[in-house]
């Protein structure tokens, strides 16, 4: 074996029995590349789809890829794979930041978490060793305080991640937090407390090589300077992004009536300007803050006086923030809205599916279906914004409702779940199905459910394509779901293809590894790994009737610029029936032996059949 | 004209790209911690950009600390340590003010530094918000 990025070593850590053993990645896995890849197939392999996602027989992978800790520009990120206690799916989700890189330092291409522990456990990774302590003094603390406590016991220099008293509690809604970035979707940091696993922190010292150094440097030079044209050009949105943040096309998606407003009632907002990316930039100190290794820096750090006087200060919010703690709230307060953002990571809770629930409460309780004491549920409303956020990461009366995802929620209260903007039991990221039919498509077939990282919400949003057509929507989703799931095997930001070439990505993984790859093989592999995702959904018990969009998107947008658009039912139905073609699924869905044949894993077809 | 680096932690967005560069350039892979410049995170606050500053470094204190003489200034302005001399003691890694000499733990014991990549420093090319550009050199 030559020198590879890839190290082709993950660890076991056993927790119920505080065992932690290498494990050698065997040849079979390596043609799935890494990342996402290798969190999909273990999971395939060893955790049986009728698990319960909360017991010790479901496992948390996480992973990086080939181009983690290298030169390489925009793939800072890593990747936990799991059985979803929110959705049931199959999950993958994502945080940037410097986690992924450490890892790799540590000599490691994942970790595999096996079993509970007997009791609450930090773990600490040191180049390659596991070590297993108490988490004792930081339980029911939040994920920054937890941070804080694991640089000060173990040294500044470890990267972390950690659950907060939402993960601890078991909301199926929990986030996994990395020093301010999030693996948010999914309700992953539910499976860490799960295991009592309260955080983890890692230290790597070890160096990364990479299999084919020239040429391998003279494509990041090549990538380098394709993002560093892109961040000069003041239209490019990976430029806007990197002079404020993702919030910078807050405008162009309300003057397309496509701000998700009041729980997706309308399709615009009159106080966007005032919580976009240059609203904060604007009002309030802004210091742009990168992850590992990359020119666009769209982390923006704020700092700003919160509505008790006291001075704070937070990385975000994100985009898909402002639409799930703002718009789709009714919420035009750039600090409240801060507030709520800095709420959800004390708990640690995604922004997205925890704002989407609040909405909903709203609407009911406006409508006089849902009542908490002592707050009046109102669109708008700061108080009930910010009590109904706390109530969730506390599960406390009608928070410990929502607390249980969409679907119980609903069926709890006797409210209705067509009003409820969800997926799989996933919430709405930032976008409109109504208004965006292809992105309506990649939210309703998502693995995950509702997945804004798999749309074609570029091409929709800024006119390049028809937003309101149906036709072509089918093949474009599919391509981009998979091509994006082949990104994800590196772990590339999601941002990084706005800009790069296709050809770039097998260029710097065959670099990397030493393996050649082409592009047509490289895409495959992300085809494989939806279907694979596919099938695991299936076998859990998921098919057509899930690949469906709420109620809601059947009935018009109201407001400017969307008036009346809608989601007709047969045209909607149609589009799903050419993406089960495109598939090569049959009419209910379900991969056929002839396509997983095609993909190579005709293997797994026995989890497509009833 | 006076070597070395005018720095602004203002714009520095701790991407690490000049650590990642400089321990490429210096030992032919990726390894952060061995890298000839640091950055310390402060968050919320700024952070300290660690490398030493050469001709804007009052006193260049390392230079004395040196029991041996192992560190000297060249005509160009580099200052460098000479590892066939250096006895491994430490004094100038306690000397520099703004802390950018490292010792190198693997049993040898050398103290490692900043050399302005001889006068076109890796890091700066790295640097895409002009946190860290280079005054003088070539």
């Amino acid at each position: 074996m030559g020198r590879s990025s890839m190290q082709d070593l993950l660890i076991r850590i056993d927790l119920s029995n505080r065992k932690a053993s290498p494990w050698r990645v065997p040849e079979e896995l390596k043609a799935y590349l890494g990342g996402m890849g290798y969190g999909t197939k273990i999971l395939l392999d060893e955790v049986p789809p009728q698990a319960h996602p909360l017991c010790p027989e479901n496992k948390l992978i996480l992973t990086v890829g080939p181009l983690t800790g290298t030169t390489a520009p925009m793939n800072p990120q890593s990747c936990i794979v799991t059985k979803s206690p929110l959705t049931e799916t199959i999950l993958n989700s994502y945080a940037g930041g410097f986690l992924g890189a450490e890892i790799r330092f540590a000599g490691l291409d994942g970790l595999i978490l096996e079993g509970a522990a007997p009791q609450w456990s930090l773990l600490l990774i040191e180049d390659g060793q596991v070590h297993f302590h108490s988490a004792e003094a930081v339980l029911g603390k939040s994920t920054a305080e937890t941070e804080r406590y694991l640089k000060e016991r173990f040294g500044a220099d470890v990267r972390t991640l950690s659950i907060g008293k939402a993960g601890e509690k078991g909301v199926a809604m929990a986030s996994v937090f990395s020093e301010t970035r999030t693996f948010g979707r999914g309700g992953a940091g539910a499976v860490l407390g799960s295991k009592r696993v309260k955080a983890i922190a890692v230290r790597g010292t070890r160096g990364v090589e990479v299999a084919r150094p020239e040429e391998f440097n003279a494509a990041v030079r090549e990538n380098m300077e394709q993002l560093k044209a892109a961040c000069a050009e003041e239209y490019n949105l990976v430029g806007m992004f990197s002079r404020v943040g993702t919030g910078a096309g807050m405008g162009l998606v309300n003057g397309r009536g496509a701000l998700a407003t009041r729980n997706h009632i309308s399709g615009s907002f009159d106080e966007s300007p005032g919580i976009d990316g240059y609203a904060y930039a604007d009002k309030f100190y802004t210091r742009a803050i990168a992850c590992y290794g990359c020119p666009v820096h769209c982390g923006m750090l704020h700092k700003f006086t919160r509505t008790d006087g006291s001075s704070s200060w937070l990385r975000g919010p994100e985009y898909e923030t402002m639409y799930s703690l703002g718009s789709d709230l009714l919420n035009g307060d750039p600090v409240v809205l801060a507030e709520a953002n800095q709420i959800c990571e004390e708990y640690g809770m995604d922004t997205l599916t925890t704002g989407v629930s609040v909405a909903w409460a709203l609407e009911m309780g406006e409508e006089g279906k849902l009542k908490e004491p002592g707050l009046e549920l109102e669109f708008g409303s700061p108080a009930a914004i910010l009590g109904l956020l706390r109530k969730i990461g506390e599960r406390e009366g009608i928070g410990d409702l929502l607390a249980r995802g969409p679907k119980q929620a609903a069926a709890a209260s006797g409210c209705d779940l067509g009003r409820f903007m969800q997926i799989k039991n996933s919430g709405f990221a930032a976008w409109m199905p109504r208004r965006m039919k292809g992105t309506g498509l990649a939210f309703a077939t998502s693995n995950r459910g509702a997945c804004h990282k798999r749309a074609p919400i570029g091409a929709e949003i800024t006119g390049q394509i028809d937003m309101d057509a149906y036709e072509g929507k089918a093949a474009l989703v599919k391509e981009i779901q998979d091509r994006v799931n082949a990104i994800f095997t590196l772990v590339s930001c999601r941002f990084h293809e706005f800009v790069t070439p296709p050809d770039m990505y097998p260029r710097l993984v065959t670099a990397a590894t030493g393996r050649e790859i082409s592009l047509h093989e490289f895409l495959a592999v992300g085809e494989r790994i939806w279907n694979l995702e596919r099938l695991f959904n299936i076998a859990v018990g998921f098919g057509r009737a899930d690949d469906q969009l709420p109620e809601r998107c059947y009935e018009p947008i109201q407001g400017e610029a969307s008036e009346g658009a809608v989601m007709e039912r047969r045209k909607y139905d149609d589009m799903l029936e050419e993406y089960y073609r495109l598939r090569g699924w049959d009419e209910q869905g379900i991969p056929t032996e002839g396509k997983l044949q095609e993909l190579g894993i005709p293997e797994y077809a026995r989890l497509g059949t009833r | 004209m006076p070597l070395g680096f005018d720095i602004d932690e203002n714009l520095c967005t701790e991407c690490l790209r000049c650590l990642a560069a400089c321990s490429l350039t210096k030992l032919g892979r990726v390894q952060l911690p061995l890298a000839r410049i640091a950055v310390k995170r402060q968050w919320p606050e700024l952070p300290e950009i660690q490398v030493c500053r050469f001709d804007d470094c009052k006193d260049q204190p390392c230079i004395d600390a040196c029991p041996v003489e192992a560190i000297s200034r060249d005509e160009k302005g580099l200052v460098l340590i000479d590892r066939d001399a250096c006895t491994g003691c430490r004094a100038c890694v306690e000397a520099c003010p703004y802390g950018a000499i490292w010792m190198e733990e693997n049993g040898s014991d050398f103290a490692y530094k900043c050399d302005f990549c001889g006068g076109e420093p890796a890091c700066v090319q790295e640097c895409v918000t002009g946190a860290l550009v280079q005054k003088g050199g070539s």
